[in-house]
């Protein structure tokens, strides 16, 4: 499962891009129920979000949804720190 | 002509509508709003440096729109000003989320915590007063000109704390901000777009200084941080010619077009050019206000004629 995360916006404005791929990864298990509950709570269009607040692409083999701050739920908040920190 | 009477929200009783009444909450490095209240109006400074650093911007803001603008807090109308400090794990950002300011403590790496610069307190603030006025839809170019005028009252705010003539001021959103080791000195600059850093990691400061170098993008909702470089430098070159305090004859200016009701939510940079044109010359008549707000949009090549 290859996991894409793209976050735009912000106070500063600067965008990130990460992505995962799970394929060789000894807990790919727990990513794929992680991303599969990440995406059942997204959005199949983009949202003008709150000022300054980030906007979150996220696409997991070829499927994207977007959401943004501060109304993410916890499967999409920790799928973003995950990817951001670990695929950046 | 003071915003005093009857009040929509319910100030706390005691409270009047020309003093803030601010409460700060610390959310503990998770994301529920607003977290735990630390800190009431009048209550004595902490232990800990980020709320107190919440608080006095607070105060800072609410001091600069009621004695200079007569504006009674961000609705006009006495609104007690909350902040929630220490949002998420390693957060690094600073947003409205159109009830509240929110603060995280930046990464360490790149960001410091976002409470450091008073500006940014501003700013956030600001978003607020453009919801409760001219409310520009956050994207394209009224959201460029929503960032731009959190910009600008947010550095206002910051130069009428240190009582900064537009000479001796910095004219920077978020000096302090930046990580040690992150080559840049704030995030934007009004005085010189597109110079504020130029790092490995952060990039390059994306700011156009004039309509030639206006930036096409989809990401951060059509530009509204980038962009907002070109209305932030009119500010600073109106202020600029003016002299003295910015938040005095340039500040009126964009004051009284942010909240005139002329102002479509929908505003192009052309709309709201033309609107501080004639703002200036209504309470200024034809003298160097006029000639100094018309000058600062040719040179960032916003056309203000109607020709």
């Amino acid at each position: 499962m290859r996991i894409q995360v793209k976050r735009t916006g912000g106070f500063a404005g600067i965008d990130r891009h990460a992505e995962v791929d799970t394929s060789a990864l000894a807990d790919a298990p727990e990513w794929h129920v992680l991303a599969e509950q990440a995406l059942a709570d997204g959005r199949d269009t983009p949202v003008i979000g709150v000022p300054d607040g980030f906007q979150y692409q996220l696409t997991v083999d070829g499927r994207t949804v977007y959401c943004s701050d501060p109304r993410l739920t916890e499967p999409q908040r920790k799928l973003i720190s995950r990817v951001l920190k670990e695929g950046a | 002509m003071r915003a005093i009477g009857a009040s929509a929200v319910a100030l706390p009783e005691g409270a009047a509508a020309d003093k803030p009444h601010r409460t700060v909450h610390d959310a503990g490095r998770r994301t529920e709003l607003p977290g735990r209240k630390v800190r009431g109006e009048g209550d004595e400074p902490g232990k800990d440096a980020t709320v107190n650093r919440a608080y006095a911007g607070l105060g800072a803001t609410f001091e600069l729109f009621q004695k200079v603008y007569e504006r009674s807090s961000i609705d006009g109308n006495g609104l007690p000003m909350t902040a929630t400090v220490h949002y998420g794990e390693e957060y690094g950002n600073a947003f409205w989320n159109g009830e509240q300011m929110v603060f995280g403590d930046g990464d360490g790496e790149i960001f410091l915590d976002f409470t450091i610069a008073v500006d940014i307190i501003g700013h956030e603030l600001t978003h607020g007063v453009v919801q409760y006025t001219a409310n520009l839809t956050y994207y394209g170019q009224s959201g460029a000109l929503n960032e731009s005028l959190a910009d600008v009252f947010g550095s206002i705010i910051k130069q009428h704390s240190l009582g900064q003539t537009a000479q001796e001021a910095d004219w920077l959103i978020g000096e302090g901000l930046l990580a040690p080791g992150v080559s840049g000195k704030a995030l934007r600059s009004l005085k010189e777009p597109g110079t504020a850093y130029d790092d490995d990691v952060l990039g390059k400061d994306p700011q156009p200084a004039d309509m030639d170098h206006y930036v096409r993008t989809d990401r951060d909702n059509g530009g509204v941080h980038i962009n907002s470089g070109i209305p932030n430098r009119a500010f600073y070159l109106v202020a600029e010619a003016l002299g003295g305090h910015a938040w005095e004859r340039a500040g009126q200016i964009w004051y009284a077009v942010l909240t005139g009701g002329e102002l479509a939510e929908d505003a192009s940079f052309e709309d709201f050019a033309k609107l501080t044109v004639a703002a200036a010359r209504q309470k200024y008549g034809e003298g160097k206000e006029l000639k100094a707000v018309t000058d600062a949009w040719s040179t960032v090549k916003v056309p203000v004629s109607n020709g």
